[in-house]
């Protein structure tokens, strides 16, 4: 049995960093692997984006015609307060969100990893996921309810008063996370836990024979391991966060007074409800440079694009 | 419970559709014939629209009409969708929230001319119905389809035990001042969780158990079901004029002041708090014995009269101040998509259903009041067959109590203005003067 | 030595000589409260779905079902009469059941096996070849998550139905298969940490990159594949709004639309609660049955472990 050390001798370390010849570019075999995914990608998500952007500079209630209007969209939303109160609602709900969800989801592939492969426990910790996110939502709206919902029935009984989670300001952006990380808790830990298995195993036996102690292997092999596949976790659930809209739409309705329209809610309601199509175009711009900017740092400062593996 | 969809539309492509105005062309002869598809939300209405269509088809054996039923929360956006696309179908049920904005994007056929030819006699709708559906340009939308008012519902079991017999509820009174009669009995039927009644001494209102009257929510710009019913019997109205109104009134004292009358029933505990009744619906939490009395509309008669446990009582809405009661009266009708290549076949449906041949059908089936008086008074019938006594809905329409639900531009907008105001003051959280300064921005809308 | 157990995991089976160890019953209890969180709703989700509506109020402190019937699970069946469920207090509108889960199972597997693979390809293309604007053209397509799916809906709808594919599975499927931004970046991820020893050394040995492709790298991430394509697979089994836009009519409407019934139909009515209910536990079934016969796959590691 042997056991594969890191060191390499020079000649192959050579041949790693640099698995093609020099000089040559894999241009047209990317273009052929890449093909099928760019089509999808140009009808199905550019087009329609460029026509947004377009529309953001108009005058637009969708059954008739755009009338541009240049800056006016955006001038008026520097100025509108719901349009700043959706920023700060988003934010706060991103931050509990991830805070819980990534803390939540890594602890829980851990202790997959370590204590229970079984598909068993998988497939229960995969369950919330089955469900979709508007009936999740009607179903925890009827579990929560203040007067005659089962869990708030039962915080009675243990003797602590009753919470309007969904109605009180206080709570409702709290409750809209706790829903959304109750659904995606096992999603995500799923993920994270392919990428645990996909570790070598050799790294761990190498880890044991140089004498690391466990909270060391951790820290220094396993997170570092599962940086890129860590980056993919946090960098999708901080955009699916900012994007949260079916909870809310399906519940609270951006209430109670504004505590729960979040960006997302927001555009629609301009959009749609009030058929300002223009405006709300140019909130979802805003939104998505916002998402660009984030997602952004996040991959340069987790170095997301990078293998430690190396 | 209000809910919306996950609808995300977005903007239309390049090639989009010219979107036509009329569909004229075609020769009437193919417009007169062939499948015409009709659009209905309301699934408990389905078996009796079902059974018009069959009716239609035998009277008219060319025109054979589709219907297709989608809930309410995907209703707006699929067929906003099939406008924009070109699939919309040819005959939908309409909403008065909504038909403004349609009619004004010319995406509604007019139908005044059909209704002189063929002589549709505008008179036997019950009054105002008919003038719902008339546009801004003055061309009619629509052919009323049913109405509705509001009424109390209560628990007859707890209303006996306070000793608060069946004519006392039927002949409540109101005041913004004290309350009137309707206060009385709301407090008295209050519970808290010792036993104590809201005007017994003793009364802990941070520890009630039922609730003399249930709370829906704040009821942004309409309250049609919350407090309208209220606020109309002080001689005040929503906007200058209705239909088409361009000033709102929500800064009139008197407005304010039965406002603050309401939220004030909140903090004495008579009512539950704003922020505890997201959730479950105000019906749902009268049927689990939370509370006593429920103001709401006639669409809602089949869910409470289907509750089992509760012995339900209907009662109409007090008298006011002027001596008189208010219900705020609404109503649906079909209307006819602009685009459509089967005018003809399409407003004869559209008349099918506005005529007595289908709304007696709906009115044996006592899920909802048809528009014609006739076929009104057969759905009373057909209701009290089946043991509810409706007359506290339809005496507002005998003794003209009702007024229109409030018809403006910009609806949504100022909806979506009114709907956190209102809450705010509802809760608590704001006085009813704060009314003012939201009133303000929503007639800015307008100039 | 017996090991103390610790957060990673050891390459020997120590369960024959590991005592009892309270760090490890510890991180047993933490899983069994997750997995409660997780699983309690659902037996809410079952007490609601064998009750009568309309006694879900007045019963609302029992945990046992109100009335109990199996009058949801008929309805989702399409084994009630209309009128039969409206007296029951759910919704009358028909339901072909079958019809409906076929539609959904063609619809799931075709675009998951449509975006797992080009998605594959394409971030074959981005982790491993080597090409001018590579960084460039993946945060582009890293971009199309960050589009809100409010623009897409309408435009995508308008081609489909330019394309004359208004109401097919063709039109269904289309804009799902050849990529989602999510499968492309998971598994660029995944391509980027894969040990590259072996592809080398095959490279080495003058073989092509659509060999390695399909040869080794594939089947080396058959785990993450696998993984990958059970999620999309569920994602496409709960999607409601594009199939309700698209595929409208009976013959390909897929469950979770056909399914749409038992929500609320009008402005202030309460959705048929039991049967939403019912609906959820069966649509839910496929995908679970699914997860029982291919989560062995996902279980056993597959990692690349060393050179042959």
């Amino acid at each position: 049995m042997t056991t594969l050390t890191r060191k390499a001798p020079p000649a192959e370390r050579v041949a790693r960093r640099t698995p093609w010849r020099r000089g040559q570019s894999d241009v047209k075999i990317a273009m052929f692997f890449i093909a099928p995914a760019m089509i999808g990608f140009v009808l199905f998500y550019l087009v329609p984006t460029v026509r947004g952007i377009y529309l953001s500079f108009t005058e637009y209630n969708i059954l008739g015609d755009p009338e541009w209007i240049g800056l006016g969209n955006y001038q008026a939303i520097a100025k509108d307060p719901l349009f700043w109160n959706s920023l700060a609602v988003t934010g706060q709900y991103v931050l509990i969100n991830i805070a819980l969800q990534t803390a939540l989801a890594l602890g829980l592939a851990l202790l997959m990893h370590q204590v229970a492969k079984s598909t068993l426990v998988r497939g229960a910790l995969l369950l919330p996921y089955l469900m979709s996110n508007v009936i999740a939502a009607l179903l925890w709206f009827w579990m929560l309810d203040y007067q005659i919902g089962v869990v708030n029935q039962f915080i009675d009984w243990v003797g602590l008063p009753r919470t309007a989670f969904f109605g009180s300001e206080a709570w409702a952006i709290p409750t809209q996370a706790l829903i959304n990380t109750w659904r995606h808790m096992g999603y995500t830990a799923l993920l994270i836990f392919a990428g645990l298995q996909a570790i070598p195993g050799h790294v761990y036996e190498v880890a044991k024979l140089d004498g690391a102690s466990p909270w060391q292997t951790f820290r220094k092999i396993t997170i570092p391991l599962l940086r890129p596949v860590l980056v993919l976790v946090l960098v999708v659930t901080v955009i699916g966060s900012f994007q949260v809209f079916d909870t809310v739409a399906v519940t609270t309705q951006g209430g109670p007074v504004n505590a729960t329209r979040v960006i997302q809610y927001y555009i629609y309601q301009r959009a749609f409800t009030e058929s300002d199509f223009g405006y709300g175009s140019a909130i979802a711009v805003i939104l998505f440079l916002i998402l660009a900017l984030v997602a952004f740092i996040q991959m340069k400062f987790l170095k997301g694009n990078e293998s430690d593996l190396d | 419970m209000k809910k919306k969809a996950i609808g995300t539309l977005a903007a239309a492509a390049a090639a989009v559709l010219a979107l036509s105005a009329c569909g004229g062309g075609g020769g009437s002869a193919e417009s007169a014939k062939g499948e015409i598809n009709y659009w209905l939300w309301d699934a408990n209405q389905l078996p009796a629209y079902q059974q018009c269509a069959d009716d239609f088809h035998k009277a008219n054996p060319d025109i054979s009409v589709k219907i297709t039923q989608r809930g309410w929360d995907d209703y707006w956006s699929t067929l906003t969708n099939g406008f924009v696309g070109g699939t919309a179908p040819d005959v939908f049920t309409d909403h008065l929230g909504r038909y403004g904005e349609l009619a004004k994007n010319k995406q509604l056929l007019a139908i005044d001319d059909a209704v002189k030819k063929d002589n549709i006699d505008v008179g036997g709708y019950n009054e105002g119905l008919a003038d719902l559906w008339v546009g801004q340009d003055g061309k009619r939308y629509g052919l009323p389809k049913d109405w509705d008012t509001i009424g109390l519902f209560y628990n007859k079991a707890m209303a006996a035990s306070a000793g608060v017999n069946e004519d006392q509820m039927k002949n409540l009174t109101w005041n913004p001042q004290d309350g009137g009669s309707y206060e009385k009995v709301i407090a008295h039927l209050t519970v808290d969780k010792n036993g104590k009644r809201g005007d017994e001494p003793g009364f802990d209102k941070n520890n009630v158990d039922v609730y003399g009257l249930g709370l829906n929510g704040g009821g942004d710009s309409s309250g049609q079901t919350e407090w309208s019913y209220l606020t109309n019997t002080t001689g005040w109205s929503h906007t200058d004029k209705n239909p088409w109104g361009t000033h709102y009134n929500f800064d009139d004292p008197k407005f304010q002041a039965s406002m603050q009358w309401f939220a004030g029933l909140a903090d004495k505990g008579y009512m539950p708090k704003l922020e505890t009744t997201v959730g479950a619906s105000m019906a749902d939490t009268f049927a689990a014995g939370k509370s006593a009395i429920n103001a709401n509309g006639s669409w809602m008669i089949g869910q409470y009269t289907g509750y089992k446990g509760i012995d339900l009582g209907i009662a109409p809405t007090p008298v006011g101040p002027e001596g008189k009661r208010a219900s705020m009266f609404n109503g649906l009708a079909d209307s006819i998509w602009a685009g459509t290549k089967k005018k003809d076949a399409s407003i004869k449906w559209v008349e099918y259903l506005a005529s007595a041949g289908c709304q007696d059908v709906v009115a044996a089936k006592a899920v909802v009041f048809p528009a014609l008086k006739t076929s009104s008074d057969k759905a009373a019938e057909a209701f009290k067959a089946k043991g509810v006594d409706v007359t506290a809905f339809t005496e507002h329409v005998k003794n003209k109590t009702t007024f229109l639900y409030p018809i403006t531009d910009n609806t949504a907008k100022v909806k979506g203005i009114l709907k956190p105001a209102m809450d705010a003051v509802v809760s608590g959280k704001a006085p009813a003067s704060s009314l003012t300064q939201a009133n303000d921005q929503v007639n800015a809308l307008f100039k | 030595m017996t090991t103390t157990t610790s957060r990673v995991p050891l390459a020997k089976p120590a369960s024959r000589r590991r005592p009892f160890n309270p760090r490890r019953a510890g991180a047993w209890a933490l899983l069994v409260l997750a997995i409660a969180v997780s699983v309690l709703p659902f037996l809410w989700v079952l007490r609601t779905a064998l009750s009568t509506n309309s006694a879900l109020a007045s019963q609302s402190a029992s945990l046992l079902p109100a009335d109990f019937t199996f009058g949801a699970f008929l309805r989702v069946f399409g084994l009630q009469s209309p009128a039969q469920a409206v007296a029951e207090g759910g919704s009358g509108a028909a339901i072909d059941f079958w019809l409906y889960l076929r539609n959904s199972v063609i619809f799931s597997s075709i675009t998951t096996a449509g975006a797992v693979f080009f998605s594959a390809m394409a971030a074959y293309a981005f982790a491993r070849l080597r090409w001018k604007g590579r960084n460039a053209v993946f945060s582009l397509f890293l971009g199309t998550m960050l589009v809100p799916p409010i623009f897409t809906a309408l435009p995508n709808f308008l081609l489909i139905k330019n394309l004359d594919l208004l109401n097919t599975m063709l039109g269904m499927v289309l804009p799902y298969l050849f990529m989602t931004p999510f499968a492309i970046f998971f598994l660029r991820q995944f391509f980027l940490n894969m040990s590259r020893e072996v592809e080398e050394a095959a490279m080495l040995d003058g073989a092509k990159h659509l060999r390695i492709f399909f040869q080794i790298v594939l089947p080396n991430a058959a785990a993450p594949i696998a993984t990958l394509a059970l999620l999309t697979f569920i994602g496409q089994w709960n999607e409601y709004f594009w199939p309700l836009l698209v595929g409208s009519q009976d013959d390909v409407r897929v469950l979770q639309v056909g399914l749409g019934v038992f929500k609320s139909q009008s402005p202030q009515g309460a959705p048929d609660w039991s049967g939403l209910m019912a609906a959820t536990l069966v649509s839910a079934l496929p995908v679970l049955i699914l997860f029982a016969v291919f989560g062995k796959k996902i279980v056993n590691s597959i990692g690349f472990s060393g050179i042959k």
